[in-house]
């Protein structure tokens, strides 16, 4: 299942726990959704280069492993969205439940 | 061929700036690393996703930044432009007055200058005010057509183009009066002229360096304007406008017309006077629009090839 118009919100979430590079993300994006939302993972770096063009998270380089890896995390922007996030979602997820219920 | 060197295919095939196709190549080969070491048995592909689609995905979404960054350009150096422009009619009253073709040096310095100055502002102000428009209203899509992203630059590049010739256009005037005006006026149109000129040219670079090769069609300027149309379409007898631009151009530049003459009349006390700049008006409005429907494509061009599935 591909998580439409929602990975973004997604992202930030995940960022929400702590800094993490991209490899990080897809898998906790896996995990959290327990297995549901496999999308290529590839797919993760798009949105976290848009989220960063956004100002909703900043990023560095850093050395792992004897390799180069962008690490990112939340901005106080970034932060703050997490909450607007949330509260569309709910709203979203209230009215579809409303729907199909 | 590798995941990582299919994908530096595909982003140097789509114009992606060399660092940051750079960046986004180290990203994804960290990626893969990272799934060598937890032993991920399917193919980089699989799990990664088509590079082509990754790239036209990174290239669709920065292609679309630049074109709003560049409409922004652009039309700050537009404002610049009729800064100079307004700033020099309005203080030439306090450096001599206004000069005829009898004065300054030379008339091919006079006829070039005016031409400039009485058509080029308008152009500019359609083209940057159509390319604004679009961007603004476009300002929340993620990855815009390639069509779309064509259209805002070539509005920009025809809006910067006009400006430019404005520029030279009041740097002509600047020279052909440089005897008879106060030099504080020279000096202040020539480096208002020079620095909004500079603008224009950074802007035209921008615009001729933002392409993007994910296609996809522009949106008609109905689509654009969807609500706005369909409340003016609702009231007679203004029906009908919305699927007939050229009709409702000509109402626009019959409305521009009607108040240029009436103001104008009102103005100067003159009601010839009056008519001759409203006709005067409606010669360059008629101009300008032969002049410009092709290069600002008023309506979206049919036919173009649909965009991939993620674009829509």
């Amino acid at each position: 299942m591909e998580p439409h118009g929602q990975l973004d919100g997604m992202i930030l979430a995940i960022l929400g726990a702590g800094p993490a590079h991209g490899y990080a993300v897809a898998q906790a994006l896996k995990q959290r959704s327990d297995g549901v939302f496999d999308l290529p993972e590839g797919t993760i770096y798009p949105a976290l280069h848009r989220l960063e063009r956004a100002q909703l998270l900043s990023s560095e380089w850093a050395t792992a492993a004897g390799r180069r890896r962008r690490v990112y995390q939340l901005t106080v922007r970034g932060r703050r969205s997490i909450a607007g996030a949330r509260r569309d979602w709910r709203r979203f997820a209230d009215a579809v439940e409303a729907v199909i219920a | 061929v590798s995941f990582t060197e299919q994908l530096e295919r595909e982003l140097t095939a789509r114009r992606v700036r060399p660092a940051v196709r750079r960046r986004i190549l180290l990203e994804y080969a960290d990626h893969i690393a990272c799934d060598e070491e937890s032993g991920a048995g399917e193919s980089e592909v699989a799990r990664l996703g088509d590079p082509a689609e990754m790239a036209g995905r990174f290239a669709a979404e920065l292609a679309s930044d630049d074109a709003r960054r560049t409409t922004r350009n652009t039309f700050l150096a537009l404002s610049a432009t009729a800064a100079a422009l307004v700033v020099g009619q309005l203080a030439i009253g306090h450096a001599g007055g206004y000069r005829g073709p009898s004065n300054g040096r030379s008339l091919a310095l006079w006829i070039p200058a005016i031409l400039a100055l009485l058509c080029a502002p308008q152009v500019a102000l359609v083209s940057g005010l159509l390319a604004a428009t679009r961007a603004l209203l476009r300002r929340r899509v993620v990855a815009m057509p390639d069509a779309e992203v064509a259209l805002i630059h070539r509005r920009c590049l025809v809006g910067a183009g006009a400006g430019l010739v404005t520029c030279a256009g009041l740097l002509l005037y600047v020279v052909n009066f440089s005897a008879e005006l106060a030099g504080w006026w020279l000096w202040t149109q020539a480096a208002m002229a020079a620095a909004a000129g500079t603008g224009l040219m950074l802007a035209i670079r921008g615009s001729l360096r933002g392409r993007v090769t994910v296609g996809g069609t522009a949106g008609d300027p109905e689509s654009l304007l969807d609500h706005a149309v369909r409340r003016l379409d609702a009231s007679w007898p203004l029906q009908g406008l919305r699927t007939r631009p050229w009709p409702a151009a000509a109402l626009a530049g019959a409305v521009v017309v009607i108040a240029t003459t009436l103001f104008t009349a009102h103005a100067e006390r003159s009601l010839v006077e009056g008519l001759e700049r409203g006709g005067f008006e409606a010669i360059l409005i008629a101009g300008g629009l032969t002049i410009v429907r092709g290069l600002v494509r008023l309506r979206a061009r049919r036919g173009a090839r649909p965009g991939p599935a993620w674009l829509q």
